[in-house]
């Protein structure tokens, strides 16, 4: 499934926001199998940070481990956000070229 | 040539505060008038206008730093973290307008957006007297100023490193570690994302909590924190690019 990040806004900057779009992606995510790939594009996200990543991304990461994808990663504060993430949760995302 | 003197009438709407503010800020000291005629009626030169305007950060000092709690000026002014969300997009489209180089931008707008995000997710239900922020720009000079009189890091750290004696402590460990502990509710580590944004890029930054002062920069990757002489009990941030 693709996730588009723009839908839920494209400064993407607060904990608070981050955390009431996951709960409200929660239902349609609950609804696909455990197998099944996510991609996360953030095609059109202008700025992005780690508090609402880790808000999002960090629970999808959690729950759905190596089937995450992120995709369109190329805006300097969506790279500057995953190397922060990378860094405090000791993980790797996967980006998709 | 005699140069344009403004009434206080127009002074007000001008810099959006009241003639009561504007008579307090003449007593004080703050925007001082000039008095002329008959009455002594109150007018403000222009140039103090816009001098007034220049000086976001000396704003937002003297408001944090202030011994008597007010509401910032509307212009400024955050009360909610909404208010917050909306302006930050509104300076978002403005550096993109300024030409501001496209991959300083966004890092601008997300270390802005952490720090104050950080103010409100800190202080949410607990602000000691005004609730909420100062955020003010300046795309010309080049500067983002935020400031808040919240509880300072200090306090806000304690919960989950009571180890922790004093500002400058509270400031390196938010600036550098990772704090694991995080309870009792998620708490970000926006400030090291302040840190490697602002290390790796054109910007430098100024913070201020309690009597401790912290710079960074590209040029000075490593944090120097110093004792300030003045102290208080909030945030102030100074963002250079």
């Amino acid at each position: 499934m693709k996730i588009e990040l723009k839908k839920f806004g494209t400064t993407l900057t607060s904990r608070q926001l981050g955390k009431e779009a996951f709960a409200a992606f929660l239902p349609t995510l609950n609804s696909i199998p455990k197998r099944e790939e996510i991609e996360v594009d953030f095609e059109g996200v202008t700025t992005f940070t780690p508090s609402w990543g880790d808000e999002f991304l960090t629970p999808l990461i959690n729950n759905y481990k190596n089937k995450v994808l992120l995709k369109n990663t190329s805006n300097s504060s969506v790279k500057a956000t995953i190397e922060l993430l990378e860094n405090v949760g000791s993980m790797k995302f996967q980006i998709k070229s | 040539m005699t140069k344009k003197l403004i009434p206080i009438r127009e002074a007000s709407g001008l810099l959006n505060v009241s003639i009561d503010t504007l008579r307090r800020w003449d007593e004080s000291g703050k925007l001082i008038a000039v008095r002329t005629g008959k009455g002594g009626h109150r007018y403000y030169r222009q140039e103090d206008i816009d001098q007034y305007f220049s000086n976001i950060f000396s704003l937002a000092k003297s408001w944090a730093f202030s011994s008597t709690p007010t509401e910032p000026e509307d212009t400024y002014y955050c009360q909610i973290s909404s208010v917050f969300q909306a302006r930050l997009a509104t300076m978002e489209n403005t550096l993109r307008q300024f030409g501001t180089s496209g991959d300083i931008s966004p890092l601008i707008t997300a270390i802005t957006g952490e720090i104050g995000n950080n103010s409100f997710d800190h202080n949410l239900g607990n602000w000691p007297d005004i609730s909420g922020i100062f955020f003010g720009y300046d795309p010309t000079k080049r500067m983002v100023v935020l400031a808040d009189r919240g509880r300072g890091i200090l306090e806000t750290l304690k919960k989950v490193r009571p180890e922790l004696e004093n500002h400058n402590m509270a400031l390196e460990v938010a600036f550098t570690e990772i704090v694991s502990g995080r309870a009792p509710e998620a708490r970000g580590n926006g400030l090291k994302f302040v840190k490697q944004v602002v290390t790796q890029n054109p910007i430098s930054l100024i913070y201020q909590t309690g009597d401790a002062k912290l710079e960074l920069g590209e040029d000075a990757p490593e944090i120097i924190i110093q004792q300030s002489e003045d102290s208080f009990h909030g945030c102030l941030a100074l963002i250079r690019f």
